[in-house]
């Protein structure tokens, strides 16, 4: 496929023609400091600059809070169950490599085993158009630790800021057809211009782990009695913000809700959960397995660099997009857990 | 046959009844599942027995802890309704202020002496504390908020008729706030209790620009040292903490702790 070269006042333009004909989200400017993924509209601002992640990962339009999964009714001795399965379709633009990351992670862990219809329907309806990052968004940010910065999976068009110019380069057969009538000049020396944007790149890239990638999941595994999971819980309100706010975080709950007007007859939805919250791990009986917040604290940070990397075969299920730390009132962040839990193991081996 | 549910209002604005009453596009619909039987706010009729009793405000006076006993022998379930019933809500603060002044800051100091001589002239003195619901008889569920949530009572209503256990997750403001998308309160440099909060509100107050003070009750788990601490770090006044604990949960463990 073609590589395309335009200049980077070019892009909203190109973004505006998509929205008249698409549902397109984009990170838009969300109160004093954050931004969200919402809907462009005429008018909405399209700037790449100034962004810093988004309050929840874009990944979440992908599996709403609230959505309804299906819906019941009695029919004579018959249960009758429709699916409700949002097939429609959206395109995420301006996501950068570390939600990349973090739904291509989101794709395995919904495949594997029963896969869940309403996810993969919404996804596969789903084009990505993602926006590299060339410097670290914020002091919070380590998606280069994780080995989420240079991720492309998942995305339709991969957008590559060069100086004053935006390469474009569509990833898939989607990706082409929205580039379709755009009329953007092919590029010529791709490769050069890549590194060109790959020298620019800040080194070191963000915040970066105290042992390699590859160390960590062993490292975690090992600390199951450590002092670091107290300490990391000392101010934590177990308000499960964590958990909300993470790319890779799939947990939920379902509800039944009945019709009033007829009792046989109703729907099922789910709704984020989260293993930070007290009361997630409470059984049949009332029994609760993690009651304490530090139990809850080393289950999180297993999910991410130990149990899930195990099953998915990846390096970190955490992407470093930073937004539990940014987001933690109490200033946890798992970061530091990991730092701590590396310092904990060189001091006791 | 259908269940008999009554409503009964004790100390409060009556906020709590009139947002069960404002559930109209339901209200006749939830009509075709219960009988009410006793509902001043909207009928005339008592009845001798139910099987949900809904008590709305806070109990001051002993004639009113004999009524509510009353109507918890009489009933099978008994659900306290909004902040009032559930936490005390505003109205205990006064807790924190001897009784006799307060009663001469209310009324002026002629009819507090009066009444301090003339047990006939004022009944309200028999008022001493502000006690929630819970702490004179037994609960079996809660509709938190000021005012409770009409959809939680829809809810709870669905899960009474169908024997079902209905679902209130002890989780924070914080929950919501996060499935709203909204901006943090801390991040646009306010303060919050969402952290340490009952959710099920759906953050309304911090989805609309403001922040959570606390209406639906501490959470059991709550960390209320680590709250206390970052609202120190953020810039308030031990004073102005305590204010804030005091506002809706005055008759809370937290709010009854003395200011260090």
């Amino acid at each position: 496929m073609s590589t395309f070269l335009i200049r980077k006042d070019a892009v909203p333009d190109w973004i505006q023609r998509l929205a008249r004909e698409n549902a397109v989200y984009f990170p838009q400017r969300a109160g004093q400091s954050g931004f969200r993924f919402e809907p462009v509209q005429e008018g909405s601002e399209i700037q790449f600059e100034q962004y810093h992640p988004t309050i929840v990962p874009p990944g979440k339009k992908l599996a709403p809070a609230g959505e309804v999964l299906f819906q019941y009714r009695r029919e004579g001795e018959d249960a009758v169950v429709e699916p409700v399965v949002d097939a429609s379709f959206r395109i995420l633009a301006g996501v950068r490599p570390c939600d990349l990351k973090g739904i291509d992670l989101m794709d395995q862990a919904n495949r594997e085993g029963c896969a869940d219809p309403h996810y993969l329907t919404r996804r596969a309806n789903t084009a990505i158009i993602a926006y590299d990052c060339l410097t670290p968004c914020d002091k919070a940010c380590f998606c280069d630790a994780t080995g989420s910065l240079r991720c492309r999976k998942g995305a339709d068009i991969f957008l590559t800021p060069v100086d004053e110019d935006v390469l474009v380069e569509p990833l898939s057969e989607r990706g082409l057809a929205l580039l379709a009538g755009a009329n953007f000049p092919i590029c010529g020396n791709v490769e050069a211009r890549k590194a060109k944007a790959e020298g620019g790149r800040a080194k070191p890239f963000g915040r970066q782990f105290k042992a390699p990638l590859q160390q960590i999941p062993g490292i975690v595994a090992k600390q199951w009695h450590s002092p670091v999971w107290e300490k990391h819980v000392q101010q934590c309100f177990s308000c499960g913000s964590c958990n909300l706010v993470c790319p890779t975080c799939y947990c939920f709950n379902v509800q039944d809700d009945f019709d009033l007007t007829n009792t046989s007859a109703g729907q099922r939805s789910r709704t984020w959960d989260g293993c930070m919250l007290p009361n997630f791990a409470e059984v049949a009986g009332g029994h609760n397995f993690r009651s304490h917040p530090a139990d809850r604290q080393r289950h999180r940070v297993k999910r991410k660099f130990e149990y899930l990397t195990k099953r998915f075969e990846e390096g970190s299920f955490c992407t470093g997009c930073g937004r539990c730390g940014r987001q933690c009132t109490a200033g946890i962040d798992i970061f530091d857990i990991v730092n701590d839990l590396v310092d904990n193991t060189e001091a006791t081996s | 046959m259908k269940p008999k549910v009554a409503f009964f209002d004790f100390a409060g604005c009556e906020g709590c009844q009139l947002a069960v009453l404002n559930c109209e596009d339901v209200l006749l619909d939830i009509l075709g599942l219960v009988d009410i039987v006793e509902f001043r706010e909207a009928i005339s009729e008592t009845a001798p027995r139910f099987d949900v009793a809904f008590i709305e405000g806070s109990i001051h006076r002993e004639e009113d802890v004999e009524r509510l006993r009353g109507i918890r022998a009489r009933s099978t379930y008994l659900v306290a309704l909004g902040a009032c019933a559930c936490i005390g809500n505003v109205q205990a603060r006064s807790n924190f202020i001897a009784p006799a002044e307060n009663f001469k800051r209310v009324y002026g100091e002629v009819d507090r002496n009066q009444a301090q001589t003339d047990p006939e002239f004022w009944p309200l003195w028999a008022h001493t504390r502000v006690r929630a619901v819970k702490e004179i008889v037994p609960v079996d569920f809660e509709l938190r908020g000021c005012p409770m949530v009409p959809a939680e009572f829809v809810h709870l209503v669905k899960a009474l008729v169908s024997g079902s256990i209905p679902h209130f997750p002890a989780n924070a403001v914080c929950v919501e706030c996060k499935a709203n998308e909204n901006e943090c309160a801390f991040d646009r440099g306010e303060t919050c209790m969402g952290q340490i909060t009952y959710g099920g509100c759906g953050a309304i107050c911090v989805t609309n620009g403001y922040r959570c003070d606390g209406c639906r009750g501490v959470l059991p788990h709550a960390n209320l040292a680590a709250h206390r601490q970052l609202l120190r770090e953020k810039g308030l006044s031990d004073a102005l903490i305590q204010n804030r604990y005091r506002l809706f949960c005055s008759a809370e463990p937290l709010g009854q702790e003395i200011r260090r």
